[in-house]
């Protein structure tokens, strides 16, 4: 472990903006929110911005991207297929560590299951991460139940914990340590290591106490939607409250679904590209030929909630899908937010348990 | 993660030959452009392949050819946007392929087994590879049942196929049209009804099932109720896809996705999926 | 920093969002948190308007038709040839329309008015049929002076009691829609007046599903029942108000006994819903001013309601008309109208003409124009001058080839292209500042993010080089220039300046030297003299019972793509989801109850013949328990059913959503 003065943190970042493209919080001045975005100046990062409002799944996985590039010329029959092109190594500074608990689960899931996604993985190799412990959690937080926070345990290559007038800089890999080790940082003494965990003690403690109730009865809900034992009316209830925006999934750091559509240019060059989607959308599902086996929306709600709240689903990402960042609360104009259903869920079994 | 192969990139195949199936599908021959790739191109009967129709997109197909000595092609009905595009391509032109995807049909395990197939409709596409397989070894199996329906006469996929099966011996083949219509000289009625005609052998039998879905769960409910084992109806399921690779979600089914962990589900893991089919 | 903000440009709620610039090209979009409206949220039609801005399918260089065919030329070229034809048509008044876009910014709206009047010397300048719109403004501005929204979005939340009626504004306006079902959260009692159980009819406390064509009743049937009962706010009516009682003198002859078997909405519903509007403090109206917007008098009857209980003129109140398209209400402020120059004002009121005059240097032309619409359809015109082109106007495609001359100006190719003489290419509203003014009065700075595409000038530059070709100086050096000239001449905007827009959020007109930040509802002292009741009709006769046709046919939106498919079309998601409709019903549908199928002996999907008296239409039905026995619905979504069908019942579908079509429906 090492230490670096509160002043000189940003060293660290212009250290890596050297060797890759360097994302990281910053603020965007007209609206005063904080976007976890490629930094046009290392200096710009501000390692206290609240959590970003964009999921860092937007650094490996964009919103909208290319991934093939074609031109077909119907007349010569001429076929020229081509490849991504590779980009720059990316180093994401500051990250949150539900966020990095999303991204882990984007990579066991882009990565490790029977095929590796290639674009992904273009994206994600080589990533440098630096992690940033929450020392107060926001207002929407609840990680502290899902268990990715509000200090990463893996995952990363360094975890910054603010410790006072200095941060206490964890190693987590090799890249990391070399990192440090180049840069001639002090090395920490046990004094430190124990600060940090009075400090991650602190941050628990200063949770929402609802966010807190809600730890044991996460494990409950998850079990009664792996079962599917729910009553339809509490799927009708919060299907009735969609308006089928796909806000939820797009916020998710852990929602991977994307569509894939052919773009034609004017020039007959084809660009292939894939983008966020939403299990929410009626088209989703629907096949050509009349047929949608998942066509009322409480039936597309509870495919959401299945997805982030199921033991099977969690097989997947060897962690339940929900990291626990509470933005899909404050994006939906439903009242149906993650959180929400929880509660839900939670007031049904209730109910259930009283009356039987 | 150190070794993968890039499947996101088509190899490109040459459409050689179209031939007019049914009113709104044909089925097109094709042959990849790379030898190499054809020759590495090799499918088990029930996968299925991502289809690029250049400039319009990509869309998931059934491999009906058998796993040996079979021209590549695919069946398509124009259902679409991408699927009308490809119908209005001519021999010559180019598709891009990737693939195959998807679990394929148990061969091996249902050696010696009595082997039905039921298919409505367009259905049989997917059941034709095993057809085919199945009969290029047909001492290794048990009694081979074929049970086709369409609605009318012009509905009937494969007929010149289906022709020659009926002269191979020691197979069993039942077409059927939904109504009676001039010429015809096979069955009247519905698919489900030839499962009672055909005595179709419950013991030490499998049943490959698949045609649209109301097709599809009465031939179930029939074969269930003649003391069918549900592990040993087989159906392949059809889910909007969109990248065949287990990745883009779309085609979740319960816990499974369809292009990864299926197409081809028993019927007893269907009924476990928890979603309408 | 990649993320810059600005606003949505869909529809009138004026959501905020951040869009992603990477390498000039947008690439992907954000919702503004600290936005005052939307707080963070977006639809399914924001959260895609990437796929919108950031298509290759622009127009890239100006085109003159030589021959027949659409030629490349430069902008001088292009602006000479076009200018020089104008100039040519005789008498502009009569013969020549100026088609303008609602999603245009206020400044290029501005100028494209004062293109028209000033340059042009004619008054037919209009938008596309959004007629709705401008009705609830006549309705509001003859009560208060105000022609806009009477409250405030952000003031929702304070609302105790809501009434919602008619539209299904979860899918029109999908965030103030969001707004009211957080309020109905937080304890506000939402009722709906609608016929169909549209989603925010689910979800509201009351749902009154009347009878197709009886909200009117309905409406006057609660204002009655709130003075008869006393429960009306008589102090708000005595101070504030004149004209109390011609409004209860109309009510007279609304007979109590038949209210219900008129409406379909039993008195002991009615009672219940004044009740709570009476006790309620606070409370806010909302009704949709589409295409399928609600007629002058059902918006005058809602108005009146909201005086006689006293629910307008202070927080957490008002009367609110919803603006299907972006900057729908900006464009009516800018003066594009007929009769109307910016800020509502008269063009026949000699001082304010003069005061136009003399700030533009030229004579307007006095006598008011036409709709261009209507000068179309009465084969007046011979030169027509359009921005953008909307779905709808393709239905004039006759009457638009007839012309001698069109001007088309426009960002992306479309088919509009295909009737123009000229085509004189603008940028993207990511391409310029700009303001945009969305449907609570809100005026917003969205910013230039992109270079525009090579060569493409914005579109206040555009027409001030056509004015400059026709001999007239403007000299803009910004749109900041142009806003400073608009708020000289037009007093809800006197105070505006650009350099006011800081931050996110904007400002609500009126905003001059009272409210030099802004005012966010309708104050009752600012009324000018007192505020009125306006006079309504008199007639409660109900849609009469004809068995020869039993059906009363409402038409309406279907999803939320219709009246922007001109854009949706080049999105795919929002796309994908319109066509998810558009496959299950392919030659649209016809909705009736599960109990009406059964007497037609019909099923889901199954075609059917709808016949009316003055034709008729095969579709499939769509059963669903969502509407009434005896009612149908149609949405309003396929072209050819409005072509084949709708269109010969083009009278009554100007009367907006409540016009409703006797029909009989046929199995076949
Ligand atoms: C495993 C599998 C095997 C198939 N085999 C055949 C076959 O052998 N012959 C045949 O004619 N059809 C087959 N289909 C169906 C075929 O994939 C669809 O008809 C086709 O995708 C329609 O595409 P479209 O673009 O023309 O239709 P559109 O309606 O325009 O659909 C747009 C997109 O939605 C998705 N989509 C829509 N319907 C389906 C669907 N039924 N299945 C999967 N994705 C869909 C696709 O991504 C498609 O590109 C198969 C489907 C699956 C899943
Ligand atoms: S489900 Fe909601 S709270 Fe959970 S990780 Fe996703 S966005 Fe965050
Ligand atoms: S299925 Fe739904 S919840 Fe699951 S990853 Fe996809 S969009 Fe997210
Ligand atoms: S954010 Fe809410 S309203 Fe939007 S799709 Fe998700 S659950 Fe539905
Ligand atoms: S509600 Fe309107 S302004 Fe808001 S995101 Fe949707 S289309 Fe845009
Ligand atoms: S098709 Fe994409 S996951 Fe199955």
């Amino acid at each position: 472990m090492f230490l670096i003065k509160k002043n000189e943190v940003l060293k660290l970042a212009q250290e890596l903006e050297k060797s890759y493209a360097v994302y990281g919080p910053v603020v965007e001045k007209e609206s005063g929110q904080a976007f976890l975005t490629k930094v046009d100046s290392v200096n710009d990062i501000d390692l206290n911005a609240p959590i970003p409002a964009l999921p860092p799944k937007s650094v490996v996985f964009p919103q909208i991207e290319k991934i093939l590039g074609y031109k077909y010329d119907r007349n010569s029959k001429n076929v020229d297929i081509k490849m991504v092109v590779v980009p720059q190594a990316k180093a994401i500074f500051g990250l949150r560590s539900c966020d990095l608990a999303g991204i882990q689960c984007l990579d066991r899931f882009f990565l490790g299951q029977e095929f590796v996604d290639d674009v992904y993985l273009l994206h994600r190799k080589q990533m440098f991460i630096v992690t940033n412990t929450c020392t107060k959690p926001f207002a929407q937080c609840f990680c502290a139940c899902t268990d990715s926070g509000p200090s990463a345990k893996e995952g990363y290559d360094l975890n910054l914990t603010d410790i006072g007038d200095s941060y206490l800089i964890e190693v987590g890999s090799d890249k990391g340590k070399e990192l440090c080790e180049k840069m001639g940082l002090q090395k920490s003494e046990a004094a430190h290591a124990a600060e940090k965990v009075k400090v991650v003690d602190k941050s628990l403690d200063s949770f929402e106490k609802e966010a807190v109730e809600n730890k044991a009865w996460i494990s409950r809900v998850m079990n009664r939607i792996t079962t599917g034992f729910i009553k339809p009316q509490v799927w009708e209830f919060i299907g009735d409250q969609c308006f089928e925006c796909g806000a939820c999934s797009f916020v998710c750091p852990s929602c991977s679904c994307f569509n894939i559509e052919d773009f034609n240019k004017p020039d007959t060059a084809v660009d292939r590209m894939r983008e966020w989607d939403s299990c929410s959308f009626e088209g989703y599902t629907r096949m050509a030929g009349d047929h949608n086996p998942r066509k009322p929306i409480e039936d597309r709600r509870n495919k959401r909630f299945f997805c982030k709240l199921s033991y099977s689903q969690s097989k997947k990402y060897l962690r339940p899908g929900c990291v626990g960042c509470g933005r899909c609360a404050w994006v939906c104009p439903g009242d149906i937010g993650l959180p929400n259903v929880v509660t839900y869920v939670r007031r049904e079994i209730t109910e259930r348990e009283i009356n039987e | 993660m150190s070794e993968y192969k890039v499947i996101t990139v088509p190899e490109v195949a040459v459409i050689k030959e179209i031939k007019k199936e049914i009113e709104d599908t044909s089925t097109f021959y094709l042959e990849f452009e790379n030898p190499e790739v054809a020759k590495n191109f090799k499918i088990k009967s029930g996968q299925f392949i991502m289809c690029t129709i250049f400039g319009a997109g990509e869309f998931a197909v059934s491999l009906p050819p058998s796993p040996e000595n079979d021209r590549f092609h695919i069946s398509v009905r124009a259902a679409g946007k991408v699927t009308k595009v490809l119908h209005s391509l001519q021999p010559g032109d180019k598709v891009g392929i990737r693939g195959p995807f998807g679990n394929g049909f148990p061969f091996d395990e249902i050696k010696g087994k009595n082997v039905i197939y039921v298919a409505g409709g367009i259905g049989i596409i997917p059941l034709r590879s095993s057809i085919v397989h199945v009969l290029q070894h047909r001492n290794e199996f048990g009694r081979v049942i074929v049970l086709y329906g369409a609605r009318t006469p012009q509905d009937l996929m494969y007929n010149y196929n289906i022709d020659e099966w009926r002269k191979i011996e020691g197979v069993e083949i039942y077409t059927t049209i939904d109504s009676p219509a001039p010429g015809w000289k096979y069955e009247v009625g519905f698919v489900n009804t030839l499962v009672e005609k055909a005595k179709v052998p419950v013991d030490n039998s499998v049943a490959f099932v698949c045609g649209p879905p109301i097709m599809f769960n009465s031939v179930i409910k029939d074969l269930v109720n003649r003391g069918m084992r549900e592990e040993n109806i087989i159906s392949t399921l059809e889910r909007h896809m969109k990248c065949g690779i287990g990745k883009c979600q779309h085609c979740a089914i319960g816990r499974t996705l369809v292009c990864t962990d299926g197409p081809v589900y028993t019927y007893k893991q269907i009924k476990t999926l928890g979603e309408q089919i | 920093m990649n993320y810059k903000a600005g606003i949505c440009n869909f529809c009138g709620t004026g959501c905020g969002h951040l869009l992603n610039v990477e390498d000039g090209k947008i690439s992907g979009v954000f919702p503004s948190r600290n936005h005052p409206v939307s707080k963070g949220r977006l639809c399914v039609r924001g959260w895609h308007i990437h796929e919108l801005i950031r298509t290759d399918d622009r127009l890239t260089t100006p085109l003159i038709r030589k021959n027949g065919k659409l030629e490349s030329a430069s902008y001088d070229e292009a602006v000479s040839f076009a200018v020089e034809k104008l100039k040519g048509i005789k008498k502009p008044s009569e013969e020549l329309g100026f088609l303008a876009s609602p999603r245009s910014s206020n400044e290029e709206n501005y100028l494209f008015m004062k293109l028209a009047r000033s340059v042009f010397k004619t008054n037919n300048v209009s938008i596309q049929s959004e007629s709705g719109q401008r009705e609830s403004l006549n309705v509001l501005y003859k009560g208060t002076g105000m022609a806009g929204m009477l409250g405030s979005i952000e003031e929702i939340k304070k609302a105790e009691f809501i009434l919602v009626v008619g539209t299904d504004i979860t899918k029109q306006n999908p965030i103030i829609g969001s707004e009211i079902h957080m309020a109905a959260m937080n304890g506000s009692t939402v009722v709906t007046i609608c016929s169909r159980k549209s989603q925010i009819a689910k979800l509201s406390d009351i749902h009154l599903q009347c009878k197709p064509g009886s909200k009117k009743i309905l409406l006057a049937a609660m204002a009655k029942g709130l003075i008869e009962k006393n429960l009306h706010d008589a102090d708000f009516v005595q101070k504030y108000t004149e004209g109390f009682e011609g409004f209860a003198n109309s009510l007279g002859s609304l007979n109590d006994g038949d209210i219900e078997s008129l409406t379909g909405v039993s008195a002991q519903q009615i009672a219940a819903v004044v009740k709570n509007l009476s006790e309620a403090k606070t409370a806010m109206a909302f009704f949709s001013s589409g295409i399928s917007g609600l007629d002058e008098d059902t918006i005058s009857y809602i108005y009146n309601l909201f005086v006689v209980a006293g629910k307008i003129g202070k927080e957490g109140c008002g009367v609110n008309p919803i603006a299907g398209i972006a900057n729908l209400q900006g464009t009516y402020d800018m003066g594009v109208a007929p009769d109307l120059l910016t800020g509502f004002q008269s063009i026949k009121d000699a001082e304010t003409a003069k005061k136009f005059g003399k700030a533009w240097g030229a004579d307007l032309p006095v006598e008011n124009g036409k709709d261009v619409y209507d000068l179309l359809a009465a084969k007046k015109l011979k030169g027509l001058v359009v921005v953008d082109h909307d779905e709808l106007i393709v239905r004039q495609q006759k009457a638009i080839d007839d012309l001698d001359f069109v001007v088309y100006f426009g960002a992306f190719n479309n088919p509009f292209t295909e009737l123009a003489d000229v085509v004189i290419p603008i940028g993207t509203y990511v391409e310029s500042d700009g303001t945009f003014t969305s449907t609570d009065r809100r005026i917003q700075l969205s910013h230039r993010k992109v270079e525009p595409v090579k060569g493409i000038q914005a579109g206040w530059q555009v027409y001030s080089m056509v004015a400059a070709k026709a001999g007239a100086k403007w000299n803009y050096d910004s749109p900041a220039a142009v806003m400073a000239e608009i708020a000289s001449l037009t007093p809800n905007y006197s105070g505006v300046k650009y350099d006011k827009f800081k931050g996110i959020g904007g400002i609500q007109w009126p905003c001059n030297d009272k409210y030099p930040q802004g005012c966010p509802r309708f104050n009752a002292g600012d009324a000018k003299g007192k505020i009125k009741f306006v006079s309504v009709s008199a007639n409660f006769k109900g849609a009469e019972k004809n068995t020869e046709f039993p059906y009363l046919m409402m038409t309406g939106k279907a999803q939320h793509f219709w009246h922007q498919n001109n854009l949706m079309r080049r999105t795919f998601i929002p796309m994908r989801e319109y066509n998810a409709t558009l496959l299950l019903y392919p030659k649209g549908y016809v909705e009736i109850s599960p109990e009406d199928a059964k007497s037609i002996q019909v099923r889901d999907k199954w075609p059917v013949k709808v016949v009316s008296p003055y034709g008729s239409m095969k579709v499939t039905v769509k059963v669903t328990p969502d509407v009434k026995s005896e009612s149908a619905y149609v949405p309003y979504f396929i072209r050819d059913m409005i072509s084949e069908f709708l269109m010969e019942h083009k009278e009554l579908l100007e009367q907006g959503e409540d016009a409703i079509i006797p029909v009989r429906i046929e199995k076949v």
